[in-house]
């Protein structure tokens, strides 16, 4: 029992952790909360759907096609909406206004044209998962460990040692002076849409290969990358690791004691503790509007 | 006539929840996405008192004003602490837990299947059970709350809050104590949100947990935004707006089950048009943020 939870929280913090990860990206990058980023995320595993099951194609086409499909919803999030709010010079209230609604239009586009009910991307029968220390893992929830692990440090390496990366944390340290340095800063916002957008895409394929999906896992899935990213710190990698693991560890050894719909609420109970003693979480810097 | 007289009363149910939020998102410049869980709190208060207990409807509304306040209370201690987009993360938090509350405490909620058989509410031994009593009941309601706000908001208190959601440490330094008046804000805004909260569940006469997720938060708050933040007529107007014109779409003959998707599509795309083009809504007097200099500083911080 206790292997099998370790190795369903492992699972789980895996995905919350690449959710955080590119939730973080966007919101240290563009300071507004961007809520339609569950949308985005919803989208990639309805597109691999639509390729792969309804049009046949095999899956080394069919995903890496939906995973840039859905950078690009996320582009078009960027360039349509919130650029030209950008430079109204509007507030990221407003913003996250405008980001609720994108969100719901993006979702009810997802569940009219496929329909509410659940759906899944394994095609045949379910194989029986490997039994390793007295627990089950299936190829794809070791698939999910690799690839989250991977995409983590890819992530940081491209932060740390690349010119794309520095402007990024120029641009989310201080955006006026990162373009009064010759940053093109709407550059490397769309950059940050594009790699956000496409990380939440792999996220979003992997639940989907375990799990299943329905239109509005994006909420959900988002809220939860939320919460890891708060845990952990705004604008820190290793922050949205530990911040996705603790969570993951919460819920899962939480479920030994109570029963499993209250998940999310555990989740945010968690959240509340945080943002009550430590809502600059554990790696972040102290943000001073919650101090005054 | 009773299609349109149904439409008319969710108008005026949709009036005193918004306006409610009102006081809250437009007048003090608290941005909350947990109205839906206040809503909700006043329909299952009022439909288990009546169940279980057979009380009266005033006794269940009253009995919903307190729950709620308290209920806001609570909530209001973490969630004060923060600000801006936090504030609406610790709604957010707030509106989940309600629903899974809700949702999953099945022995005192009824969880999923919700709580059918609302008995309605009787005046004088009266039972108001017509669309028109119900419409003539639920008006009073409307009207009483829009009065009483009207008042509120023009008064002193009012005007404090405005200056709170103008600049909050400019208010502070005046003296006032700025965490007393959003909390009771707060309170206000929850405790009549109750209101409208029982009126649905004596209406409907069942309720569920559905009525009460996060999207019918969205939904009270696009009211709010779309029908102008700081004016409480605004608030009627965008009622109106959001419940009048996706019927239309029925007249159209569109299938029920994709017009339930346009609806949200609806006011989700009118929710980005006003922020784009508009963002202080049809007659509101404050765009989120516009003109505070202490929001905008803040958020280059965080």
């Amino acid at each position: 029992m206790f292997n099998q939870l370790l190795i369903n929280s492992i699972i789980a913090g895996s995905t919350y952790t690449l959710i955080a990860l590119s939730f973080s990206l966007i919101y240290s990058t563009t300071k507004f909360f961007h809520f339609a980023h569950g949308a985005v995320y919803t989208f990639c595993p309805y597109f691999a759907y639509l390729f792969t099951i309804i049009l046949g194609m095999p899956l080394f086409i069919s995903i890496p096609l939906a995973i840039v499909l859905s950078a690009i919803v996320g582009i078009l999030t960027e360039l349509v909406i919130y650029k030209p709010l950008r430079q109204k010079g509007t507030t990221p209230l407003i913003l996250l206004l405008a980001s609720l609604g994108i969100y719901i239009v993006l979702q009810n586009i997802i569940s009219m044209t496929f329909g509410d009910d659940t759906k899944t991307l394994r095609s045949g029968i379910v194989k029986e998962g490997l039994e390793f220390l007295g627990a089950r893992i299936t190829p794809i929830q070791i698939a999910i460990i690799i690839v989250s692990m991977l995409l983590l440090i890819g992530c940081r390496a491209l932060m740390r040692y690349t010119k794309m990366g520095t402007a990024m944390r120029a641009v989310a340290s201080d955006p006026d002076l990162a373009v009064i340095s010759g940053i093109n800063s709407d550059r490397v916002i769309l950059f940050t849409f594009a790699i956000g957008s496409a990380l939440a895409g792999v996220a979003a394929i992997l639940v989907s290969f375990d799990i299943d999906m329905t239109p509005t896992m994006g909420m959900n899935a988002l809220m939860m990358g939320v919460v890891a990213v708060i845990i952990g710190g705004v604008g820190s990698i290793p922050g949205a690791a530990l911040g996705g693991f603790l969570l993951a560890f919460a819920q899962n050894f939480g479920v030994w004691k109570i029963s499993s719909q209250w998940q999310d609420a555990i989740a945010f109970i968690i959240l509340l503790l945080f943002l009550l003693y430590r809502p600059y979480g554990f790696f972040g810097k102290k943000i001073r509007k919650v101090e005054v | 006539m009773d299609y349109l007289l149904h439409i008319l009363i969710m108008v005026a149910i949709y009036s005193i929840v918004s306006m409610s939020l009102n006081v809250l998102a437009g007048y003090t410049g608290l941005l909350s996405v947990s109205h839906a869980a206040f809503y909700g709190i006043g329909a299952y208060n009022t439909a288990l008192l009546a169940l279980n207990a057979g009380l009266p409807f005033w006794i269940n509304i009253p009995a919903g004003i307190i729950l709620s306040g308290a209920i806001a209370f609570l909530i209001a201690w973490p969630s004060l602490r923060t600000y801006d987009d936090y504030f609406v993360i610790t709604t957010f938090a707030f509106q989940i837990i309600v629903f899974s509350i809700l949702n999953n405490w099945v022995s005192f909620t009824g969880g999923p299947l919700g709580l059918p058989g609302i008995p309605q509410p009787e005046i004088f031994g009266i039972k108001i059970s017509s669309h028109v009593s119900f419409l003539i009941f639920v008006i009073t309601f409307a009207a009483l709350t829009y009065f009483l706000l009207d008042r509120l908001m023009g008064s002193p208190f009012g005007r404090i809050l405005k200056a709170i959601r103008e600049d909050e440490i400019f208010t502070t330094s005046l003296g006032k104590d700025v965490m007393k008046f959003k909390l009771t804000a707060f309170i206000i805004g929850a405790s009549i949100a109750s209101i409208s909260g029982s009126l649905y569940a004596y209406y409907i006469s069942f309720i569920d947990p559905t009525s009460f997720t996060i999207m019918e938060s969205i939904f009270i708050l696009s009211i709010v935004i779309i029908g102008g933040a700081g004016n409480l007529k605004g608030s009627i107007v965008g009622s109106a707006l959001l419940i009048f014109i996706p019927e239309v779409l029925r007249f159209v003959g569109m299938p029920n089950s994709i017009a339930a998707n346009m609806r949200q599509i609806f006011y989700g795309l009118l929710l980005v048009l006003f922020m784009m083009f508009r963002p202080q809504g049809i007659l509101g007097e404050f765009a989120f943020g516009k003109e505070g200099a202490v929001k905008t500083e803040g958020n280059k911080d965080a």
